[in-house]
């Protein structure tokens, strides 16, 4: 799937996710945290970076439950919702939203808080992305 | 202050349009299209064929190999222009092309580079399999490592922006519904659109949810469209024409390639493209007489008429529903019909509503749209995800 001079970025940021965690990119050289993963810092453009674990909590943007005209191999998974997060770290991502208790979306709204929700390491391998939940908080 | 320059001979002019009706036409053949609005837009320019020198592109999205036609010079062999034109050549930015194309245009005719330049575009959205087209949306343009396993679609990017700038302005479902009529009624006026029958906000919202809180008379319907635009130099066009078309300002950002990196969502990069323009322009939006603004979804429209001054921030869906910015309402908006009725002919929408914007100020658009005087339009293109807000201010020129 990932074009081979891509590897070295969506590995680790993939199998993270299949463990269960979710890393974000962070220079060495000026300390700025990256998203999504880049070869360069668009900082200062230093190649020096590693990945660090993040908090897992952020506030969601802004989101959508789609229902009809999913992309074809998401048809039989409607409806499904996704949303823009925005973490503690101050980095930003599209991401799969868990359903409710009820099974639906219902208490979902813009700039509710949100967390990082752990899926199967083989739903994380099918669907390399991150999902989130509505925080316990 | 204002930076505006004076007007020079050597600026650019748009001085000639051609259009064929947008919609499904799965009989009109692609070449045989470009050829039609070119020979349109050359003979409302007052020009002939071999006055053109450059050829720029719009591309296309339904096909690669029309795409490879267009970059590989057809159209100059379709033309005719087989050793005389001097340049055939592309610009792309997705939904923003115009704009774009557009500087591209002018540029070259203020240095000298280019004399005559015809803009052509054309597109077979709605004849081509909807299931490949959407796939094509989905696998380009979003990126592949990082969202599209999260099953993103174009109409949940829409969804996105509409969801925030709702939930930032408490503009209603209804209000939202309300922009659709309002393109609507425009359209109902255009002989060129793809939907003509009247619709009610009654009707978009009993329409089947989509991606919440888009309806599917929200979401743009891809077409089949060509459009044609000619530019020149001022001083040319005064030797023959009573009135052009100049640029009285552009401004632009990209605020970002990916839907999930977008700083806000319900604002995009309007506010400052706009201010760039306005001050290059030497006159604001209270001066302006329409305004045609990318609109492939509703939000995207009301966001941008924001940005641009059109409407007070966090305001533009009420007065939608109050009737602002419909035909007979205080200031027309997308007199063409827009994206949502005219017909979504991929990176042409752009085009057709630039196309629309001069054709107003030529005074070309007919008895049944013409705004009475129209003598400045604000013009906006988006592309991609959204991913920039492009400005041009345009203003008529008498002789």
């Amino acid at each position: 799937m990932t074009e081979p001079g891509m590897a070295e970025i969506t590995e680790p940021y993939y199998e993270a996710l299949a463990r269960g965690e979710l890393l974000i990119q962070h220079c060495k050289a000026c300390n700025h945290t990256i998203m999504y993963p880049k070869h360069r810092c668009p900082f200062c453009f230093e190649a020096d970076l590693d990945w660090v674990t993040v908090s897992g909590r952020g506030i969601l943007h802004s989101y959508t439950i789609t229902r009809l005209t999913a992309p074809s191999g998401f048809e039989d998974e409607t409806p499904f919702a996704l949303g823009v997060v925005k973490l503690e770290e101050n980095v930003q991502l599209l991401a799969r939203l868990w359903p409710d208790a009820d099974g639906g979306w219902d208490g979902y709204a813009c700039d509710v808080p949100v967390e990082f929700h752990p899926v199967s390491a083989d739903e994380a391998r099918r669907r390399p992305v991150a999902w989130f939940r509505l925080s316990a908080r | 202050m204002s930076t505006a320059a004076p007007a020079s001979d050597t600026e650019a002019a748009f001085i000639g349009i051609g259009e064929l009706p947008s919609g499904r036409y799965p009989d009109r053949s692609f070449i045989g299209s470009l050829v039609d609005v070119a020979v349109a837009a050359v003979r409302d320019a007052g020009l002939t064929m071999t006055d053109i020198d450059t050829i720029l592109l719009i591309p296309c999205l339904h096909s690669a190999a029309d795409q490879a036609d267009l970059v590989f010079s057809r159209v100059v062999e379709e033309l005719g222009l087989n050793g005389r034109a001097k340049s055939n050549a592309m610009v792309h930015s997705g939904g923003s092309t115009s704009d774009n194309t557009v500087r591209a245009a002018a540029s070259l005719i203020n240095s000298g580079h280019a004399r005559h330049v015809l803009i052509l575009q054309a597109e077979k959205w709605g004849s081509a399999p909807v299931n490949e087209m959407i796939d094509m949306l989905t696998a380009n343009g979003i990126p592949r490592e990082w969202e599209k396993a999260t099953g993103l679609s174009f109409n949940a990017v829409g969804a996105l922006i509409t969801q925030r700038y709702m939930a930032v302005t408490g503009s209603t479902a209804q209000d939202m519904a309300s922009v659709c009529v309002a393109l609507r009624d425009w359209a109902i006026l255009n002989p060129n659109a793809m939907y003509r029958k009247p619709l009610s906000v009654e009707q978009v919202l009993g329409s089947r949810m989509i991606s919440d809180p888009l309806h599917a008379f929200e979401c743009p319907m891809m077409a089949d469209g060509a459009v044609g635009i000619v530019l020149t130099s001022a001083g040319e066009a005064r030797k023959s024409h009573d009135a052009w078309v100049r640029i009285a300002g552009s401004g632009g950002v990209v605020s970002h390639y990916s839907i999930g990196q977008e700083a806000d969502l319900g604002v995009l990069g309007w506010p400052r493209a706009a201010r760039e323009a306005y001050e290059q322009a030497g006159w604001g939006p209270g001066d302006a007489d329409l305004a045609e603004v990318y609109d492939s979804y509703t939000a995207v429209l009301t966001i941008a008429m924001e940005g641009l001054g059109l409407a007070p921030v966090g305001e533009a869906g009420r007065l939608f529903a109050a009737g602002e910015f419909s035909p007979g309402g205080r200031f027309p908006v997308n007199t063409n019909g827009g994206l949502l009725s005219a017909g979504h002919t991929g990176v042409g929408g752009g085009t057709a509503l630039l196309a629309e914007g001069v054709r107003q100020l030529l005074g070309h658009a007919g008895p049944d749209r013409q705004v009475p005087g129209a003598a400045r339009a604000v013009c906006g293109g988006s592309g991609g995800t959204y991913m920039d807000s492009q400005v041009l201010l345009l203003e008529r020129v008498t002789r």
